[in-house]
């Protein structure tokens, strides 16, 4: 007898249809899985057998093969063990076929028979479509959130089979209702002083520049880093999907609600691989941090102490926005669109104002070596945050709470929207002229700049769209002011590398 | 005969025995110059501190004796007859550079061109017997300074002083040397600088502090030395030793804040001690004129800084902003804190002054830059 089943594996944040074919003839007793199953999905074997028997059902001794179409594909994983143990059965006649029919199957086995989830239900339920998916009862809301309530679940074999066989109804999905039981993103209104990082923060979320925090340790880098997810608007149906997908795959807990819609916050730390960072692994292609950050924020706290291997990495992904992988056997393209947030101190002792550093200009300059060149270049802002002084603690109250400045940045990112249909970051050079036109006396400010050879080529398109940002957050119309651009300019701090040196 | 202007009595008192800086500067206070000669001959009452200089019998006799033998008229006679011009102190004409200083001289006589100390002035001196190799740095260093148009102060005496004003006048430069001296100007001294005096007080100028016809004395050196210092811009010290007359320059000029250079030697050179040592204490070293140039600022190959401050100054608001800034470093934020501007008002000071370039910014820190804005 044969059955087939359908399922699907999980290959980076993608999943690719498999259909599970189960044959059981007379013969000798044997069990085997054939096309190109990984460890952990050979090892199923051993987890179905036990599952059957001990769910109530035979297994009679005959001969079992199991083919995972399409052959020439690696499959992995244990989401695999559903579809065999229901292949199987199909196979063997204890369930009828036809019940199984524009059903997909996805799900661990344990050996008591009780269904478990896997990571990326997301991503594979979508690759099954048409099919209704039938999934471990904590995969559901994993599943709804692509499929909608065509998702069906059960919490052990028995209850599958006995569904199926039309024996009992099928299982209650779980009805603890959509509660969003995240905390809210820490407010703004904590941040004491710190007017021009918080100008960054807003002029970041609204133009999604990538921005650079520079500053002493204990001066509230990352207290303002962790701000910016709060003004970022909630993600876009599109991207709450792809956010959804890759969070999925790589086994992050989902939200209530089984979608992904707050812009994720991710803060790996500076001993983090490069493969942990950008993702891959040798068959499975797990995302890695920077997709993961997919519509959000990677915070690289102390961005000098990351391997300049693994920030290398990070350049392309920076300008186009995805993650080739290429591994020997496989290649994928994973989405990685973020807003990149760093922070670094000035220089290995910490800095501060002038003449508190104690470096030597050799330590300081290979400490800032590291940043400087390519990486560095990549960041539209980069702001100096302090200490706050006796002044800033002493001055009236806190500054504007998050839910004022996340309006304004709405409106901006709106207006960008409506103006190309893409953030201002990332406007390319040659429709600077047309959408972000100079105001006489800004564009004199620029040229002073390139003249000064305080500004570099790149450096100068960078600027122009901060400008733009900040015009838009001003809302002040189309012709970006003086006042923008020496904003833009103040918002590129420049490092000082020596006495004399400083990095534009 | 014909009235005597008050400079002949100036210039005859100046050149009394037992006269010092301080004395002359109390007579010529006390009342006009003819009314101070009358004090010192015995004709009027002296008052103040004159009367008590004059309690002193050794000063009252030896004044008094003096103004029986020397006749103002003479004294005036003889310098105009040189070509000598009496400057006392608030003449139209007095070096200003020496209106304030620690002690001015209460009167200077002069000879050739006043007006080369409205010009860049270096002071180049040191040992009397310098060694081959001090001769040569001093001439070099004349020459190159005469060479950028600078004047060079010096004492004209042996060894480092003549040999740094033949230099200059040997270049072919605007530079001119200035020579003050501590003796009256036709008292010629050492001897064989007669022409370098006549040189000086040719095409130079030629200063001093007592009359002609006063010879040199020793007291007169270390007092020749202090107006070398306050009307140098940059005092050089080519060699020295241990305890050479030169330190007293170098002293005076560290009291009047003048940036004190030296030529160093090798350790051997017991002519080069008194310089090394000044090196050692933190004087910057000269090799070259072009050394000397930088510190004055004349020097475009080595220094970024140009003579005059090309920076245009800056708007009445962001004076404001650069004097919050002259206090101390500040980020943007704590400019606007301070000068209760908003960010944008503040950012845009600050890139103005910046622009201009009476400000730094680094690390998001601003801090003042260059020469400070008077």
């Amino acid at each position: 007898m044969l059955a087939a089943v359908r399922s699907a594996t999980l290959f980076g944040v993608e999943g690719r249809p498999v259909t599970v074919e189960v044959h059981v003839a007379t013969g000798l007793p044997a069990f085997q899985i054939v096309g190109l199953p990984d460890e952990a999905c050979r090892e199923s074997r051993d987890r179905v057998r036990a599952a059957v028997l001990s769910s109530g059902l035979s297994w009679p001794s005959c001969r079992v093969t199991v083919n995972l179409a399409p052959s020439s594909q690696r499959k992995g994983g244990s989401g695999l063990d559903l579809p065999i143990a229901v292949g199987f059965l199909a196979a063997n006649g204890q369930v009828p076929l036809e019940a199984i029919e524009g059903l997909g199957f996805i799900g661990e086995l344990g050996l008591d028979g009780a269904l478990r989830t896997v990571s990326g239900i997301a991503p594979m339920v979508a690759a099954m479509r048409p099919a209704r998916p039938v999934v471990a009862t904590s995969g559901f809301r994993e599943a709804q959130g692509v499929v909608g309530d065509d998702a069906r679940v059960a919490g052990t074999l028995r209850d599958l089979v006995d569904a199926l066989n039309a024996d009992a109804p099928w299982p209650r999905p779980p009805d603890d209702e959509f509660v969003d039981t995240d905390e809210p993103p820490p407010d703004l209104a904590d941040v004491r002083g710190q007017g021009m990082a918080r100008k960054a923060l807003e002029v970041a979320a609204a133009g999604g520049h990538h921005l650079l925090l520079v500053g002493p340790p204990g001066s509230g880098k990352t207290m303002l880093a962790q701000r910016i997810p709060g003004l970022l608007p909630s993600l876009a149906p599109d991207v709450s999907l792809q956010a959804t997908m890759i969070h999925s795959a790589a086994g992050v807990r989902l939200p209530a609600g089984g979608l992904v819609r707050r812009a994720p916050f991710r803060a790996p730390h500076h001993s983090s691989s490069m493969v942990s960072l950008v993702g891959g692994g040798s068959t499975a292609l797990r995302p890695g941090e920077i997709s993961l950050a997919h519509g959000g924020v990677l915070f690289l706290d102390e961005l000098g102490e990351f391997a300049p291997v693994v920030l290398d990495a990070m350049r392309q992904p920076l300008e186009e926005g995805v993650i080739r992988l290429a591994r020997a056997r496989a290649s994928a393209t994973l989405p990685a669109r973020f807003l990149l947030v760093a922070a670094t101190n000035p220089c290995p002792c910490g800095g501060g104002p002038p003449g508190a550093c104690e470096c030597d200009e050799a330590a300081r300059l290979r400490y800032l070596r590291r940043l400087s060149g390519p990486l560095l270049d990549r960041f539209d802002l980069r702001v100096g945050v302090m200490r706050p002084g006796v002044d800033d603690l002493l001055a009236s109250g806190g500054g504007e709470p998050t839910a004022v400045v996340v309006e304004r940045v709405a409106r901006a990112r709106a207006c960008a929207m409506a103006r190309i249909g893409m953030l201002n970051a990332d406007i390319p050079p040659s429709l600077l002229d047309s959408l972000a036109p100079l105001h006489p006396t800004a564009r004199l400010r620029l040229r002073e700049q390139l003249e000064a050879e305080q500004l570099t080529g790149r450096g100068y398109h960078r600027v122009r769209r901060v400008a733009r940002t900040i015009a838009d957050l001003d809302g002040a119309g189309e012709e970006v002011l003086e006042e923008h651009v020496v904003t833009a300019l103040q918002l590129r701090v420049r490092l000082r590398v020596s006495s004399r040196e400083r990095v534009a | 005969m014909s009235a005597l202007p008050p400079e002949a009595y100036v210039a005859a008192l100046a050149g009394f025995d037992r006269m010092s800086v301080h004395r002359l500067a109390a007579l010529l206070r006390h009342g006009t110059p003819e009314h101070a000669w009358q004090v010192v001959s015995g004709q009027a009452p002296a008052s103040g501190l004159v009367a008590n200089v004059l309690s002193d019998p050794a000063v009252r006799e030896a004044w008094q004796r003096n103004a029986r033998d020397r006749d103002p008229s003479a004294v005036w006679s003889r310098c105009v007859e040189l070509g000598c011009r009496v400057l006392p102190y608030g003449h139209a004409d007095y070096p200003c550079g020496l209106l304030d200083d620690l002690l001015p001289p209460p009167v200077l006589f002069a000879m050739g061109d006043l007006s080369l100390l409205a010009g860049r002035r270096v002071g180049v001196v040191g040992t009397r017997n310098a060694t081959a190799a001090g001769r040569q740095a001093a001439m070099r260093l004349g020459h190159g300074l005469a060479e950028q148009g600078v004047h060079v102060v010096s004492g004209l005496a042996r060894g480092v002083d003549g040999w740094a004003h033949r230099g200059v006048l040997s270049a072919e430069g605007a530079g001119r040397p200035i020579g003050i001296v501590a003796s009256g100007l036709d008292v010629v001294y050492p001897r064989e600088h007669g022409d370098l005096w006549a040189a000086t007080a040719n095409c130079g100028l030629l200063l001093s502090e007592v009359p002609p016809g006063v010879p040199p004395a020793p007291h007169r050196f270390p007092m020749r030395n202090r107006i070398v210092a306050a009307l140098s811009e940059v005092v050089v010290v080519v060699e020295s030793r241990e305890r050479g007359g030169s330190l007293i320059t170098a002293a005076e000029a560290l009291d009047r804040g003048v940036p004190l250079m030296a030529v160093p030697g090798v350790p051997s050179n017991r002519a080069a001690a008194g310089t090394n040592n000044l090196l050692r204490d933190g004087a910057a070293p000269v090799i070259d004129a072009a050394d000397v140039l930088t510190v004055l600022q004349l020097d475009h190959s080595r220094s970024a800084t140009v003579r005059m401050d090309q920076r245009p100054r800056p708007r009445t608001d962001d004076v404001e902003v650069y004097r919050v800034l002259q206090r101390e470093p500040r980020t943007i934020d704590g400019v606007a804190l301070v000068a209760g501007l908003s960010l944008v008002e503040a950012a845009m000071r600050l890139a103005r002054l910046e622009a201009a370039g009476w400000i730094s910014g680094a690390d998001g820190w601003f801090e003042c830059a260059g020469a400070p804005l008077r």
